[in-house]
């Protein structure tokens, strides 16, 4: 059968190569009665749609994505304390009544926050000198311990410090109470500014920087505190401060504000109690005005 | 023709070459008609077209020569060749260079046909039974620079044409 099957093949490609010779002489006909204007425009049109056919952009590379990172802009406020001075819009002072340092873990290490805040802090740089008892209502020392450059975060700094026996749970017996011996310290005197070793728990910058991801700051401190133990123990802990952007007020001052946020482990400083979690999340938020 | 991507990319050897011929006989003819250009060339420079095709043949003809360097056998050409019967009508392109076959502009206009007629193919194709894009896109792409090859042969063609005339010109004045 293999005679067959080679016969029909001749035949195909016979009947293939006639049907290819017809078509050519009739385009030729057909051609040489056409203008050449004419041809022209019809192989124009063919080349044209071809063109306009085959122009998907399916193979054209998109335009890149716009950049995913984070696009952070500082500004270029610099505020600083000065001396503190009344009137002097330059420098800026820390408005206490208007600022507060909080603190939360959760109760028993296993239910919703507990909360609660410091009554009494400052920004200032206590050095062992200055951890005395001060007979004041008032601040016992100026709060001029820091420096902020908004796009120079190297030379940022600030001190701070809270009495610890100034803890504030809107629990007066707890607050006066097992909150007193479960820290460590004293209790409250009436009148009296208590900066004592026992009484106190400072933070001081080691360094701040810019956070990549976003317009705050990192900043790496050390924790000063006595707690339980027999001596104060300094720990270096890492947070995030923000700055919120100095603005006017009534065209009468400017104000900005300071917010930082770190954890601690209590245990570190041999707080035993079961009444809260190892964990203790604090959030000073300062705000400064230049009355 | 055997469905291979090397007898595609013969095809698009020959496409490259030869298709886009048939846009350039056109275009030469009609502005060979105008009165601008025959003033300039003081004649009808269309009869030039099928050097030019020729022309590119031979380009085409190089091209296989450099590809088939340095074994020319003819063992290794006939495994070299995917669509031998498509080669050999295009390089039958170079007998335009004979005065004879030259004669008739419109030869040169058919053969080159054959290979217009694979765009059209895949135009067809692509139009009518949606197939592949990218293909049709490369052909037009393909066929982008065989305009350019074959309009750059003519254009070569016609500076030699006007070179030998005015040497011809030049030496008649000696003579005369």
């Amino acid at each position: 059968m293999l005679w067959l099957d080679d016969a029909q093949n001749l035949i195909c490609v016979s009947k293939i190569v006639l049907h290819t010779i017809k078509i050519i002489y009739q385009t030729s006909f057909f051609m040489k009665h056409l203008n050449n204007k004419l041809q022209l425009l019809l192989v124009i049109l063919i080349s044209g749609f071809g063109y306009m056919v085959s122009c998907t952009h399916d193979d054209s590379f998109p335009p890149p994505p716009a950049s995913t990172a984070v696009v952070v802009t500082h500004g270029t406020n610099v505020h600083l304390p000065g001396n503190m001075t009344a009137g002097n819009a330059t420098e800026w002072k820390l408005d206490k009544a208007h600022s507060s340092v909080l603190w939360s873990t959760s109760y028993v290490a296993a239910a919703g926050l507990l909360t609660g805040r410091f009554n009494q802090f400052g920004m200032h740089d206590v050095t062992a000198a200055k951890m005395l008892n001060y007979v004041t209502t008032g601040q016992p020392l100026l709060d001029s311990s820091w420096a902020f450059y908004e796009n120079e975060p190297a030379k940022t700094f600030f001190n701070g410090y809270v009495q610890i026996n100034q803890s504030n749970t809107g629990e007066p017996g707890r607050d006066a109470g097992c909150n007193v011996s479960g820290l460590g310290t004293t209790a409250i005197v009436a009148g009296t500014q208590n900066l004592t070793v026992t009484n106190l728990a400072k933070i001081k910058t080691t360094e701040v920087k810019f956070d990549p991801l976003s317009a705050d700051y990192i900043v790496t401190l050390t924790l000063n505190w006595q707690g339980k133990l027999t001596a104060p123990l300094t720990k270096t802990l890492t947070g995030r401060l923000k700055y919120i952007a100095k603005a006017n007020v009534g065209g009468t001052y400017d104000v900005f504000g300071l917010q930082l946020k770190f954890q601690f482990n209590c245990r570190d400083y041999g707080i035993t109690s079961t009444s809260i979690g190892d964990k203790i999340d604090i959030e000073c938020n300062m705000n400064f005005n230049n009355k | 023709m055997e469905n291979s991507f090397f007898t595609y990319l013969e095809l698009l050897e020959l496409m490259i070459f030869f298709s886009g011929y048939t846009l350039i006989y056109f275009l030469i003819r009609v502005v060979a008609e105008t009165g601008f250009v025959k003033r300039l060339f003081k004649t009808n420079i269309s009869f030039l077209l099928p050097y030019a095709y020729a022309l590119a043949g031979m380009l085409y003809l190089g091209l296989q020569l450099k590809t088939l360097f340095p074994d020319y056998s003819m063992q290794h050409i006939r495994l070299s060749m995917q669509v031998p019967l498509l080669k050999t009508w295009a390089l039958l392109s170079i007998l335009f260079i004979i005065p004879a076959f030259a004669k008739k502009p419109f030869f040169s206009l058919l053969h080159s046909l054959v290979f217009f007629f694979f765009l059209v193919r895949d135009l067809g194709l692509n139009i009518f039974k949606g197939s592949d894009g990218s293909v049709l896109k490369n052909d037009m792409n393909i066929y982008t620079y065989s305009l350019l090859i074959n309009m750059a042969a003519f254009v070569f063609v016609l500076l030699v044409y006007n070179l030998f005339n005015k040497l011809r010109k030049n030496k008649a004045g000696q003579n005369g």
